[in-house]
C-alpha cells in the first residue's frame, strides 16, 4: 500500500501546484507593465483670458478627446479645479446662479473652492497644477 | 398536493404549450423592437454637461448611491447589493428549520419591495 | 423529412434514448402558464445570442472605431438598426422573464431541497445576466455607455484598500479607455455567454433528473 500512498500523495501535490499556477497567473488580467503616471502640461488659454474674478470653464484636447477644468479666480487666489466629481467620477458642473458645482449623477454640491457642500462626494475636487508660461495657461492633467 | 393528481408526460401532453409560450415570447422581442427601436447615442464629449442614466434593471443602484454620503458610500456601492444578491442567491438555506418558509417570504418580500420602490423613485421622480 | 432526421441522428448519436427522460419525464396534471416562463427566458436568450452574432459581423471593439462601426451598422446596413433593436429589446425581456420565473419558483417554494442547488444555479445565472447587460452597455461608445460605465467601475473605488486596484483590473488601466472596451467586450461576448450556456446545461439537466415541483 505505500506505493499507493505515495502516488496519492504525488496526485495531490500535481494538483495543488496546478491550483497554485492558476492563481499566480491572475494577475495577467491586472495590465501592469511600464505604464507610469506623468503629469502632462497642457496649453489652454490666453494668460489675458484668465478670469478676474469667478470661475471659468475651459476646454482643451489631449489624447484625442477634449476635456475640460475650471479656472477659478477666489480673492487673490488663482487655481484649477478637476471637474470629476470625487463620489463616483461624473463631470460637474459650474452653476453660476447658486455659486456652486453641481455633480449631475447623484447630486453631489461643491463651493467655488471645491468643498463638499451637500451630496454623497467624499472629497473636494482635485486641485490641478498649472504654468504660465510665454503668456499661456498650461494646466497639467494627470495620465 | 400533485401526488395524486393525474400525471402528465413533458411530451406529448406539455411540449406545444411551451412551443407556443417560446413563439410568443420572440414575437414579443420582435414586435418591441420595430415598434420602438434605439437611437444612436451623442458621441463621447467630456465638456458637455451630461446626466448619465443606466438600465432600467440597474435603477436601483442607482437610486440607492443618493443615500450614503462620504465614506459611508461602500454600503450603496458594494454591501447592500452585495448582500441582496447573497440572500438571492442562497434562498435555499434561509429557508430552514420549522419556521424556515416565514423567514424566506420575509426576505424575499423585503428584497421585492425594495428593488421595486428603488425602481421606481428614478422612474417617477425623472432624476 | 423532419421525422427522417430524427430518425438518421438517432441512427449515429443514439438521440432518443438520451433524451427519452427529458421528454417523457412525468409533470403534475395541473400546472399553469406561470411554468412557461423559464422556456420564454431561454428562448429570449436564444434570440440575444443568434443577434449578438449577427451585430459581431459588423461591430469593431476599439476606442476609435466603436462608435463609428455602430453608427455605420444602425444606418447603412440593411435592417442593421433592426438586429440592434432586437438584440436590446431581446435583453429587456430575458431580465423581465428571468425575473418573473424566478418569482414563480420562490412562490411554489420549488427552491427547496432536493432543488436547492439549481435554484443557486439559476440565481447565478441572473448576475452573470446582469452582468452581461451591464457590460454590454458600454459597447456603443457613445456618452450614455462612457459615463455610465465611468460611474459603474467607479463603485469599486469605494472598497476600502483594495478599491484602487480593483477600479484598474475593471478598466484594464486607470481611465475608462479603449482598454475598458476591449475588456468588456471580451466580457460579453465570450466569458459571460460561456458561462451562462455552462449555467443553462446544468439548470437543465437538474430539471431533467429532479422533475419539477408539484406547486403549492
Amino acid at each position: 500500500m505505500q506505493r499507493r500512498d505515495f502516488l496519492s500523495w504525488l496526485l495531490k501535490s500535481a494538483y495543488a501546484v496546478l491550483g497554485l499556477g492558476c492563481v499566480a497567473t491572475l494577475p495577467y488580467l491586472y495590465r501592469g507593465g511600464n505604464e507610469d503616471i506623468k503629469t502632462f502640461f497642457v496649453k489652454t488659454v490666453d494668460e489675458d483670458d484668465l478670469p478676474r474674478r469667478g470661475v471659468k470653464e475651459v476646454e482643451f484636447p489631449f489624447r484625442g478627446l477634449t476635456h475640460k477644468a475650471f479656472i477659478v479666480r477666489k480673492n487673490t487666489d488663482l487655481f484649477v479645479l478637476s471637474p470629476i466629481c470625487s463620489h463616483l467620477g461624473c463631470s460637474v458642473n459650474w452653476n453660476f446662479v447658486n455659486n456652486e458645482f453641481d455633480c449631475p449623477c447623484h447630486g453631489g454640491r461643491y463651493d467655488m473652492s471645491g468643498h463638499v457642500i451637500g451630496g454623497p462626494p467624499p472629497k473636494p475636487l482635485t486641485r490641478l497644477p498649472y504654468v504660465i508660461k510665454d503668456g499661456f495657461f498650461y494646466i497639467g492633467i494627470r495620465a | 398536493m400533485s401526488q395524486n393528481g393525474n400525471k402528465k408526460a413533458f411530451y406529448p401532453d406539455y411540449l406545444p404549450f411551451v412551443l407556443v409560450a417560446a413563439l410568443i415570447a420572440v414575437e414579443a422581442i420582435i414586435a418591441s423592437a420595430l415598434l420602438f427601436p434605439p437611437r444612436i447615442g451623442p458621441a463621447i464629449d467630456l465638456t458637455a454637461p451630461y446626466q448619465p442614466k443606466p438600465e432600467w434593471y440597474f435603477l436601483w443602484i442607482y437610486q440607492l448611491l443618493r443615500y450614503f454620503p462620504g465614506s459611508w458610500a461602500i454600503f450603496g456601492t458594494v454591501l447592500l447589493p452585495a448582500l441582496l444578491i447573497l440572500s438571492f442567491i442562497f434562498m435555499p438555506y434561509i429557508d430552514r428549520g420549522p419556521r424556515g418558509r416565514k423567514k424566506s417570504l420575509l426576505v424575499g418580500i423585503v428584497l421585492f419591495t425594495s428593488l421595486a420602490v428603488l425602481t421606481l423613485i428614478p422612474v417617477l421622480t425623472g432624476r | 423529412m423532419i421525422r427522417r432526421i430524427i430518425n438518421l441522428l438517432d441512427r449515429w448519436f443514439g438521440t432518443k434514448e438520451a433524451h427519452r427522460n427529458f421528454l417523457a419525464r412525468a409533470l403534475p396534471g395541473k400546472i399553469g402558464v406561470s411554468y412557461c416562463l423559464g422556456g420564454m427566458a431561454f428562448t429570449a436568450f436564444l434570440v440575444s445570442v443568434l443577434t449578438g452574432l449577427l451585430l459581431s459581423i459588423y461591430y469593431v471593439p476599439s476606442g476609435t472605431e466603436a462608435y463609428p462601426s455602430i453608427v455605420t451598422l444602425h444606418n447603412e446596413v440593411w435592417f442593421g438598426w433592426g438586429i440592434r433593436s432586437i438584440h436590446k429589446w431581446s435583453a429587456n425581456f430575458l431580465i423581465i422573464f428571468v425575473a418573473l420565473h424566478a418569482v414563480r419558483v420562490f412562490l411554489h417554494k420549488a427552491y427547496r431541497p432536493p432543488r436547492e442547488l439549481n435554484w443557486m444555479a439559476g440565481a447565478l445565472g441572473f448576475v452573470l445576466i446582469m452582468a452581461s447587460g451591464f457590460t454590454g452597455y458600454l459597447l456603443p461608445w457613445d456618452q450614455k455607455a462612457y459615463w455610465a460605465t465611468v460611474v459603474g467601475t467607479s463603485m469599486a473605488k469605494t472598497v476600502p484598500g483594495a478599491g484602487g486596484l480593483l477600479v484598474r483590473l475593471l478598466r484594464g488601466g486607470p481611465e475608462v479607455a479603449g482598454a475598458t472596451l476591449v475588456r468588456f467586450y471580451s466580457m460579453h461576448v465570450l466569458w459571460i455567454p460561456f458561462g451562462l450556456m455552462l449555467i443553462f446545461w446544468t439548470h437543465f439537466h437538474m430539471v431533467k433528473r429532479q422533475g419539477i415541483s408539484g406547486g403549492l
